[in-house]
């Protein structure tokens, strides 16, 4: 065995050296590992949630690097979810992240949904209520005296010198408020502006809708994202909600975009179409803000001081006993200004 | 008498210190979870700060009107279960043919779960307190009545064929034989119906209500997300249910003796 020259060393450190170097180089430009996100949307699988289906279909989410998973969850259950990180982010009422911020649960609203407050209140259009100060001495259907619909009832009650004392409130736990407006055995009820009117006006009966948005402006849903996934994978939070901003514009633009992607996803939908294109075409009616211009790009804008306005309602109402206000409750650096 | 008095007070604290000591045990690990765990409050409060809700909310009026609500549901869903559980029992155990007709359909309604009926009853019965004292009926009803039929059927037949010798009436037999010898076994059956009418008051109140110890459960998870108040609920739906079960104790005692 003989000894190595100098000269030989040198070329096998020098080859050595190019192999480490490129293998270094190479590793830079490996892509990285996509990052998983679990998002949580409401109740059940549904046909409101469009741009979510679609933005995942069309690869928005993994252009972003995303690989997303979706559950779907009531407030109660995601909020604390989202707060523990155990899912990344979700679809949570407005009024949800006022009273469980107040409780110190670790959550930041990051992209408005839906611009208009979907809570109203609905009437059949022969009714004669066409304001709220018709609502004095009528019976009002209501799902229980809790959550959006009743904070959303006592505001546009309060608007006209009202209180829930100058009405009759009949209770339908089942969520039965739509069919019984239908049957005449209460005047109002309260529901969601893409549920229980467009059920109704699909049965042949037309209604009156009163939104509260033009007397308090209430935070409808949008995303919701724990502080601790906002500092950890705050890129990925970013990518999402650009990818779902895309997603929305695109179907409300082409509303059959997103009937498709909801079937596609939730197949049993396909079992009546023409009531899922109404739903949907009611949900992209609540998107952009009260005032903005027929077309208009949708943004996730978020109203800081309008947050603060409703934190000054649901104070008055006893819903926040800690004291917040906008800046603990919205991070608006993921979205364009209003 | 002064002697009987000072060596019943020992075995008294003989017998309530190891529930002291399993309380105080429970209440330790539970404060070391939170601890250790590094939980929020949101995820599980400490035991003081449950405890400190738990008084805020009875002294500022939060708790009050709501357990009161559900108190009565408990007292008259329990009462009319149990007594239709009784009556029904009996039938059961006296007639072969009662409980070849009903056992299935008994058996079948005590399969399905309240939860699911709730909704239902609810419905049928509307949002007031009779839907509620029927969903408690309902779940008191199947062990009370189960209860009533095994006592009823374990009496020793030599003893009615020894009051009939006597020529007493059927109805001096069930006063003085039948109810007599079942009793034990109809305060099983009543202890665990009373335990399970409070679920039954409950789970009626989550299927419509606007007061009672279910409502503010849902109002504290769903509404406020002050999970210190709802666990305080859940202290106080639990104190019930051991208030309703020692009161059953006690009748007990007093009707049948110490078991």
């Amino acid at each position: 065995m003989h000894r190595l020259r100098p000269a030989s060393t040198l070329a096998i450190a020098l080859a050595i050296a190019v192999v480490v170097l490129a293998g270094c180089s190479g590793t830079t430009q490996t892509p990285t590992a996509a990052t998983k996100l679990t998002v949580g949307l409401g109740y059940i699988p549904s046909v409101q949630f469009a741009a979510f289906y679609r933005a995942d279909q069309a690869g928005y989410y993994s252009a972003e690097g995303l690989v997303v998973t979706f559950q779907n969850e009531i407030d109660a259950n995601l909020v604390p979810k989202v707060g523990q990180g155990q899912v990344d982010l979700g679809l949570a009422d407005g009024t949800s992240v006022i009273p469980a911020v107040s409780q110190r649960i670790p959550i930041k609203y990051v992209a408005t949904i839906y611009g208009k407050f979907p809570s109203i209140v609905f009437a059949k259009a022969d009714s004669g209520i066409k304001t709220a100060a018709d609502l004095k001495g009528k019976k009002i259907g209501i799902p229980g005296k809790y959550g959006s619909s009743w904070i959303m009832l006592q505001a546009l009650l309060g608007d006209a010198g009202l209180t829930t004392s100058d009405v009759t409130i009949v209770e339908y736990p089942d969520f039965g408020q739509g069919a019984a407006v239908g049957a005449g055995a209460v005047d109002a009820a309260t529901g969601f502006a893409n549920n229980e009117p467009v059920q109704l006006e699909l049965a042949g009966t037309k209604t009156v809708v009163l939104t509260i948005d033009g007397v308090v402006p209430l935070p409808g849903p949008g995303i919701i994202v724990g502080t601790s996934t906002l500092g950890s994978k705050r890129d990925a939070v970013a990518g999402f909600i650009r990818a779902t901003l895309k997603a929305m514009n695109e179907i409300a633009l082409a509303p059959s975009v997103g009937v498709d992607a909801a079937i596609k996803a939730v197949p049993d939908l396909a079992k009546n179409k023409p009531a899922q294109e109404a739903i949907l075409a009611a949900t992209i009616a609540t998107w952009p803000p009260t005032g903005a211009a027929a077309g208009s790009k949708l943004t996730g804008a978020i109203d800081s001081a309008a947050w603060d306005q409703s934190v000054t309602l649901m104070t008055k109402l006893g819903l926040v006993p800690q004291a917040v206000t906008s800046a603990n409750l919205v991070d608006t650096t993921f979205t364009a200004a209003p | 008498m002064t002697a009987l008095t000072a060596t019943r007070a020992p075995l008294q604290v003989d017998r309530l210190w190891p529930v002291a000591a399993a309380f105080a045990a429970f209440v330790v690990a539970w404060k070391l979870l939170v601890v250790l765990g590094g939980l929020p409050v949101y995820i599980l409060p400490a035991p003081e700060q449950v405890a400190v809700r738990f008084i805020t909310a009875w002294t500022d009026g939060t708790m009050a009107p709501h357990a009161w609500t559900t108190i009565v549901e408990v007292a008259l869903g329990f009462a009319v279960g149990a007594s239709a559980g009784v009556v029904a029992g009996y039938a059961l155990a006296r007639w072969r043919a009662v409980e070849q007709v009903l056992s299935p359909y008994l058996v079948a309604a005590q399969a399905v779960p309240i939860l699911a009926l709730a909704p239902l009853l609810a419905l049928w019965f509307g949002p007031g307190l009779l839907a509620k004292v029927v969903i408690c009926g309902l779940i008191v009803f199947f062990p009370v009545a189960i209860a009533t039929m095994v006592g009823i059927r374990s009496i020793d037949r030599g003893l009615r064929e020894l009051a009939r010798s006597l020529r007493a009436t059927s109805r001096r037999i069930l006063v003085d034989v039948e109810i007599p010898g079942a009793l034990p076994s109809i305060f099983g059956g009543l202890r665990v119906g009373v335990t399970l009418a409070v679920v039954g008051a409950i789970v009626g109140e989550w299927a419509g209500a606007d007061k009672g110890l279910g409502v503010l459960v849902n109002l504290a998870r769903g509404s406020l997300f002050d999970i210190p108040l709802l666990f305080a609920t859940l202290v106080t739906i639990a104190l019930l249910g051991i208030v309703c079960y020692a009161l059953v104790v006690l009748a007990e005692r007093r009707l049948v003796g110490l078991r």
